[in-house]
């Protein structure tokens, strides 16, 4: 047995001025705190609830690429993360077989990421690391590859080329 | 058994709760009474500061390259971010303006008598760190007035006879105002002063409930 036996407590038969001023005390922090944690609690969680930023690079005229000779363009990417906005050097490649539909590829194999050239002659993607072929259309032809080119979105803003250099992966 | 029951049972909960919070407090009617609220009401603010200031923190980076781009990434794109930086941004108005009123309660109620002179530097120590929050907080932002009214606080710290220009660059960290300033003053802000105001805060707090609250004075004692 403790030597302090723990009170039991006993509700009050009838609310007398000093248990309703307790109470009501121990409301008003009960309210204070609980805005404060939901204000506390909303920013904590508040990465799960940002939208990942959109940045379209305009690449050139859509004029400018010929119809069935893919180009390589290189491009500067601004990127912002959090409070950090970063340039980045890098190049797509953009094929059209009308110059009205445009298809933008990711220069890297999707073998392991070996930068591959255009073949004019056999009209065919080459990755010269382990001989994968890929068509004009990013599908692959023969080698170890396991999916079709990676593609960025492309959109036509008047006769502006502009793509959206993310990768999106197809299985 | 309750949970509570078990608890206190193993604890003596109970008899700490009553010790903190059933104590006697003297009679103090109307202003006199309300004078009395003003430590509590410091403490709840240092609360908030802890609280605001470690989300604060979540996102705020002590870098040149870095500091004012993170802080107006809390005030444009966290959510409540504005809210939480505005919260501390007036609460470390209020810990100076809170702490000095109670000071000043203690002093002309005569409250800092025996046998509460420690209390009373416990409390002068408070005071003090709660200047350095707010001098070292002053910079974080990183914009011009961060900027110039920490040049212009080192400064003054630098025209201390003899050790002045030593001691300028040891708060700066440097010659002039850099990266090495801010990254220290921000090691104070989170680190050392919060450690030294909880550490501080025990003891004033122990002393408070040690001697009891003094009488307010009365006409003719």
């Amino acid at each position: 047995m403790p030597d302090h036996p723990c009170r039991e407590k006993t509700a009050p038969s009838r609310l007398g001025r000093r248990d309703f001023l307790a109470r009501a005390s121990a409301g008003l922090a009960g309210l204070i705190a609980a805005a404060l944690s939901a204000t506390g609690l909303g920013y904590f969680v508040s990465p799960a609830f940002q939208r990942r930023e959109e940045t379209w690079v305009d690449l050139r005229h859509t004029g400018e690429f010929k119809p069935g000779s893919p180009a390589l363009v290189e491009f500067t990417q601004r990127k912002r993360d959090a409070w950090v906005t970063s340039q980045r050097r890098s190049s797509v490649w953009i094929v059209t077989p009308d110059g009205k539909n445009f298809k933008a590829f990711d220069p890297r194999c999707t073998h392991l990421g070996c930068p591959y050239r255009w073949d004019a002659a056999a009209s065919r993607f080459a990755c010269p690391c382990h001989t994968a072929m890929f068509g004009p259309d990013g599908a692959v032809l023969s080698g170890p590859p396991p999916r079709p080119l990676d593609q960025y979105a492309v959109k036509i803003d008047g006769d502006r080329l502009l793509i959206l250099p993310m990768a999106e992966k197809k299985a | 058994m309750s949970v509570s029951a078990w608890l206190c049972e193993r604890t003596g909960i109970d008899r700490v709760w009553a010790a903190l919070m059933e104590r006697r407090i003297p009679e103090a009617r109307g202003w006199a009474g309300l004078l009395y609220t003003l430590g509590s009401a410091t403490m709840l603010v240092f609360l908030v500061q802890t609280l605001t200031g470690f989300l604060l923190a979540l996102n705020y980076v002590s870098a040149p390259d870095h500091a004012y781009d993170s802080v107006r990434y809390i005030d444009t794109s966290v959510i409540f971010g504005r809210l939480v930086r505005g919260l501390h941004h007036w609460g470390s108005s209020f810990m100076v303006v809170l702490s000095v009123l109670h000071m000043l309660r203690v002093y002309f109620m005569g409250s800092y008598k025996y046998p509460r002179e420690a209390t009373w530097l416990a409390g002068v120590g408070l005071l003090l760190l709660v200047l350095g929050f707010s001098f070292t907080g002053y910079l974080l932002p990183w914009d011009q007035k961060a900027y110039w009214a920490t040049v212009v606080g080192t400064t003054i710290a630098e025209q201390t006879p003899v050790v002045g220009p030593l001691l300028g660059k040891i708060l700066r960290g440097g010659d002039a105002m850099g990266p090495a300033t801010l990254s220290r003053f921000y090691a104070f802000h989170v680190l050392a002063l919060p450690a030294l105001t909880a550490g501080l805060i025990t003891v004033h707090l122990f002393l408070v409930i040690w001697h009891g609250i003094s009488d307010p004075p009365r006409r003719g004692s």
